[in-house]
């Protein structure tokens, strides 16, 4: 069985081989499948496939997309998701752990990057504490999500409208972008410095970064 | 879906089954018979939920293989399940269908 990350690579490559037209209809149709968080993800990824074969042949015949999606295609593509079955909550939270783990790895390399580089030129104070970053890690997994719904909220908003009224979308999801990072920020200020103090040699923070991106990559192929 | 009714929904249910029973299809392919046979005003993308409702309810499944010109396609084979599931509709159709269409034609 092909799992949903060679359908989708497949997807990239095949969907080149589309016309302007039938591949600004396609790609509508593919945006608000894959935003649309309920749908079981290597579900999503076969029917967008099958689609993707659909219009190619077609496509080859002379036949319009139109023909495809018909002439409500939000209205299509909602009876498509419908029908889709449902992403599983394992899944879900598997998927949502292995992102956490990614995060923690992210933050924990970069802290030893920077602290090396740092070192170099000053003195550097490496002692942390838990209390704030495990605080300052949940707030940031938070609002980051909060702000990638908001944003998937915003491209569905904009999907099968004409092509003008978009521009205003895409600069408030910029805003909103822009807002979530500046809340973490002022997070990362405000958080105080409570709980145990660790500190430790900056190729530790490095190692334990990849220790645990390497358990998220793990994870993620469950 | 041109064809609003709830009616037809149940009916092209049972259309799919057919032709799948009939030979392994792959979507386009399916499409393109389903037309032939001479279903009004069904447009190609009516068979996607389908396929998937029929999936979902394990009467058909979808497998992998080349196809005639060339490139893999997901082609759709019907289960047991889905064979009982078709005659069992085919048989209510046998008996509804000749009253029904004497019926409604009175009283045009």
């Amino acid at each position: 069985m092909r799992t949903a990350a060679t359908l989708i690579e497949e997807n990239n490559g095949k969907r080149e081989l589309l016309n302007d037209e039938n591949l600004a209809l396609y790609e509508e149709f593919l945006l608000y499948i894959r935003t649309d968080l309920r749908v079981d993800e290597q579900a999503g990824e076969e029917v967008l496939m099958d689609l993707l074969d659909h219009l190619l042949e077609s496509q080859a015949d002379g036949k319009s997309g139109k023909e495809l999606f018909g002439d409500r295609p939000q209205d299509y593509a909602d009876e498509v998701i419908e029908a889709l079955p449902r992403e599983k909550k394992r899944n879900a939270a598997v998927f949502i752990i292995s992102q956490l783990l990614s995060l923690a790895g992210w933050f924990s390399i970069a802290y030893g990057v920077v602290y090396i580089l740092l070192s170099f030129f000053t003195e550097v104070d490496t002692a942390i504490s838990l209390g704030n970053i495990l605080l300052l890690l949940t707030t940031v997994s938070f609002v980051a999500f909060i702000a990638v719904c908001l944003i998937f909220k915003m491209v569905r908003s904009t999907l099968f409208r004409p092509k003008k009224s978009r521009t205003m979308e895409y600069v408030k999801a910029g805003a909103f972008g822009a807002a979530a990072f500046g809340i973490i920020m002022l997070l990362a200020w405000l958080i105080p410095e409570f709980g145990p103090i660790i500190q430790l040699e900056w190729w530790l923070y490095v190692l334990t970064g990849l220790v645990l991106m390497a358990a998220a990559k793990l994870l993620s192929r469950i | 879906m041109a064809l609003r009714s709830q009616l037809l929904k149940g009916v092209l249910d049972a259309c799919v089954m057919a032709v799948v029973e009939e030979e392994a299809v792959y979507g386009y392919e399916l499409s393109q018979k389903l037309q032939k046979i001479g279903l009004p005003d069904i447009s190609d993308g009516t068979i996607y939920p389908v396929l998937l409702r029929l999936q979902k309810n394990g009467f058909i499944r979808g497998e992998m293989r080349p196809s005639a010109s060339g490139p893999n396609r997901k082609y759709y084979f019907l289960t047991e399940s889905g064979r009982d599931e078709l005659r069992q509709i085919a048989a209510e159709w046998e008996e509804i269908a000749t009253p029904v269409s004497n019926l409604l034609k009175r009283s045009e």
